[in-house]
């Protein structure tokens, strides 16, 4: 039986999110699961007079590289690739996954390896994104994989999934243009200050964020969305924060990550489990150790950690942090292959000051934004 | 569970067909349903050295573009596909389909337009090939709707298959390189022939084809393989032909074709089945009711018609000749948009003589042939 749902998603996806115009490129970019949601874009795209251009992956050839690739064969670039990159007006990529931990057992050297081969397409992607030349939308179709990853099954995980992009309603895009009201006062309000400090359990941190551009992402560069995010001044990172829910990069989860900083360098980063994978990342470049994004999560409708970033870094009355590349239009400078977000659940014994003023508490903003 | 055949058929393909070199590029194009073949290509390419990677297509976004797109997105060309063709070493197509009858209701006109916008990367990939710049080979992934097309479970099919590209002998691409040995000899041998005379049931026809080159095709661009082609003489061929085997074209099936030909065109063309379709075929330019190919089909353990031309045309025993495009490297100056191939059983009651001297009878040549020389096997 065909899921409508499907279609309303698509058919949000192509409006309201990458807004396709006539005459535009549009590149399909996720795995042979999401056929039927690639199936309704393609159809969508045509209808919007775009040009579907299907990129489809399998998974395996990953592994096959990081398995068997030498250094050289690690760190090519695809030109065809390269090419999509410069070319296209927008990026449409579906999170489909078979099984998430795949790449679990891959030497994370000739990972990092790999992936910073990738960074001056990402670099470059972001640079086009930031100058307006290109939207892209990253978005995600249920599978069993990611189903069972958030401990659910999968009929229950497509309710969770369209529930947290408000596919039930009768009128998605209405409810996205009224969050994205709110998410707009969210960002407005932080604009006017210039020093965040959060306190909870293992946490006592400072960022200095004036000057920088907080961004309402009301989903049309994610989707689902819901989050308010900035990239923090470089150096004014200082004290330490503990991540409440597992840390999850390339197939792997780190647990329980508490980081110290000094002058926005990790100076000290430990985990219950995975530490060593922490470190590796931490290590892989200049930028790794740095902060490129601090963020709010405030979307209600996703109330649960699922181990998967695009959904667990908007769950409401969380904040994170990602060590790494910052987001060019919001400011930020830090530029790393890497980009891994941290996700800490403040919906208990948590304030957030502004300013030296209480803004937050436990999972709120004392101002209601509506 | 791990079917080592399709790691067989990947290290072939690549040793044998495009003899893959360390930092080349490496395209491999299928259908997503291929992946049983593409992950393997994929990995034993990355074992070579290469840079490989896969661009995948999805049963049905096509078929969405021929029923809904504009004019303009119909032959819609993609400057980035264009610019791909020449950013790469090597090319593999897997021919794989979900559904070989999807375009079956489709829009004729249509469809044709969308293929006509695919024409312009065609033609600068084959004269990439051509000039020795691109190596390619088209090869196949069983899938159940070929299986079904030939009458027979996916499991048999697989068989079949892998029978067809001798990817169970002990040794493949030796097994490749020795037709390629026999090959080689037999299209010198046939190169010095004037005209060849074909006998069979309803069959008597006459085909020139004195200076022309005999290709012989021995697993380098189709596996499997096992032909010796030419384009015959394109005023030379006289009498009548009747083919044992429906022929296929863009999905649709002609049964029981017979053709008359007076100095190389078709002047009578029947068929029990679709008879109006194939003279909407011969009518479709001027050099549709000429003849561009004429081969000798020589893979023997291909011993029944499944509906797929990559199969049926290489049918040990038969002879096929082809309506419309030539190969103008062979000599040929037929030129049309069509290219129908057309094959005819004579495994039984079949003779073939070359200037008088039967060579051919019931399937096979008289004389087993010895390699004449060496066949240079690097690029």
């Amino acid at each position: 039986m065909s899921d409508s749902r499907v279609e309303r998603m698509a058919d949000v996806i192509v409006g309201y999110c990458a807004g396709v115009r006539a005459g535009d490129l549009v590149t399909l970019e996720s795995s042979t699961l999401a056929a039927p949601i690639l199936r309704e874009l393609y159809r969508k795209v045509l209808e919007a007079g775009g040009h579907p251009l299907p990129r489809i992956a399998l998974e395996g050839l990953s592994e096959n590289l990081l398995e068997h690739g030498s250094d050289e064969q690690l760190d090519w670039v695809n030109p065809a690739r390269e090419d999509d990159i410069e070319t296209v007006d927008v990026r449409i990529a579906i999170e489909a996954p078979g099984n998430t931990k795949r790449l679990s057992n891959i030497d994370p050297t000739r990972q990092a390896r790999h992936d910073r081969s990738a960074e001056r397409l990402r670099n470059r992607y972001l640079e086009r994104a930031a100058a307006g030349e290109l939207r892209w939308v990253l978005t995600a179709y249920p599978t069993e994989a990611a189903a069972q990853d958030a401990s659910m099954s999968l009929a229950e995980y497509e309710d969770f999934l369209y529930g947290a992009a408000f596919l039930d309603d009768p009128d998605p895009v209405a409810r996205w243009r009224e969050f994205g009201v709110r998410l707009a006062g969210v960002a407005e309000f932080l604009a006017s200050k210039r020093e965040l400090r959060v306190v909870a359990d293992g946490t006592d941190l400072r960022l200095v964020t004036e000057g920088r551009t907080w961004i309402p992402s009301n989903g049309q560069e994610n989707f689902p969305d819901g989050e308010v995010f900035t990239g923090p001044v470089e150096t004014s990172v200082e004290g330490e924060i503990r991540f409440t829910y597992p840390a999850v990069f390339n197939s792997r989860e780190v647990e329980d990550v508490r980081l110290r900083f000094e002058a926005g360098e990790v100076v000290e980063a430990t985990a219950t489990r995975g530490q060593e994978f922490l470190r590796e990342m931490i290590a892989m470049d200049e930028g790794a150790r740095r902060v490129g994004e601090f963020a709010f999560g405030l979307n209600e409708a996703v109330p649960f950690f699922t181990q998967n970033t695009l959904f667990d870094e908007k769950i409401g009355g969380t904040i994170h942090l990602a060590l790494g590349t910052a987001y060019p239009e919001t400011g930020g400078l830090n530029r790393s292959a890497l980009h891994w977000d941290l996700i800490c659940d403040l919906r208990s014994s948590s304030e957030v000051y502004a300013d030296g003023e209480l803004v937050y508490r436990d999972g709120q903003f004392l101002n209601d934004f509506s | 569970m791990r079917d080592l055949r399709y790691d067989g058929l990947a290290k072939l393909v690549l040793e044998h067909s495009v003899a893959l070199e360390p930092g080349q590029v490496l395209r491999i194009e299928a259908d997503a349903v291929a992946a049983p073949l593409v992950v393997p290509l994929h990995r034993e390419a990355i074992k070579r050295g290469a840079h490989a990677y896969a661009a995948l297509g999805l049963s049905g976004l096509n078929e969405l573009l021929v029923a809904h797109g504009s004019e303009e997105q119909l032959s819609f060309v993609s400057p980035i596909a264009l610019r791909e063709v020449g950013s790469i070493d090597a090319a593999i197509t897997i021919w794989s389909e979900t559904n070989t009858r999807s375009f079956s209701r489709a829009d004729t006109d249509r469809r044709q337009r969308q293929l006509a916008s695919l024409r312009q990367a065609a033609i600068r990939r084959r004269d990439r090939i051509v000039r020795g710049e691109l190596r390619w080979c088209g090869t196949l992934c069983p899938t159940n709707a070929h299986a079904q097309d030939a009458d027979m479970s996916l499991e048999d099919y697989e068989d079949f298959v892998f029978r067809a590209c001798h990817v169970l002998d002990d040794d493949p691409v030796g097994h490749w390189r020795r037709i390629g040995e026999q090959l080689q000899a037999r299209a010198a041998e046939l190169g010095g022939v004037r005209e060849l005379r074909i006998v069979g049931e309803d069959t008597d026809l006459t085909v020139g084809v004195e200076g022309r080159t005999w290709r012989p095709a021995y697993g380098r661009q189709n596996v499997p393989d096992g032909e010796v082609y030419t384009s015959p003489v394109e005023s030379a061929v006289n009498g009548t032909i009747r083919f044992g085997f429906p022929a296929v074209f863009m999905g649709r099936e002609i049964d029981d074709v017979r053709l008359r030909f007076e100095d190389g065109r078709v002047v009578e063309a029947e068929a029990t089945d679709g008879e109006a379709y194939l003279q909407s075929l011969l009518q479709l330019d001027e050099g549709a009711s000429g003849v561009g190919e004429l081969a000798f089909g020589l893979n023997y353990e291909i011993d029944r018609f499944t509906r797929n031309i990559l199969f049926d045309e290489k049918i040990g025993g038969t002879m096929h000749l082809a309506l419309g495009m030539g190969f103008e490297d062979l000599g040929g100056q037929n030129r049309s948009a069509l290219h129908l191939d057309l094959i005819c059983d004579l495994r039984r009651e079949g003779e073939v003589s070359a200037d008088g001297e039967l060579i051919w009878r019931d399937g096979r040549f008289l004389q087993e042939q010895q390699p004449a020389r060496p066949v240079e096997h690097v690029r």
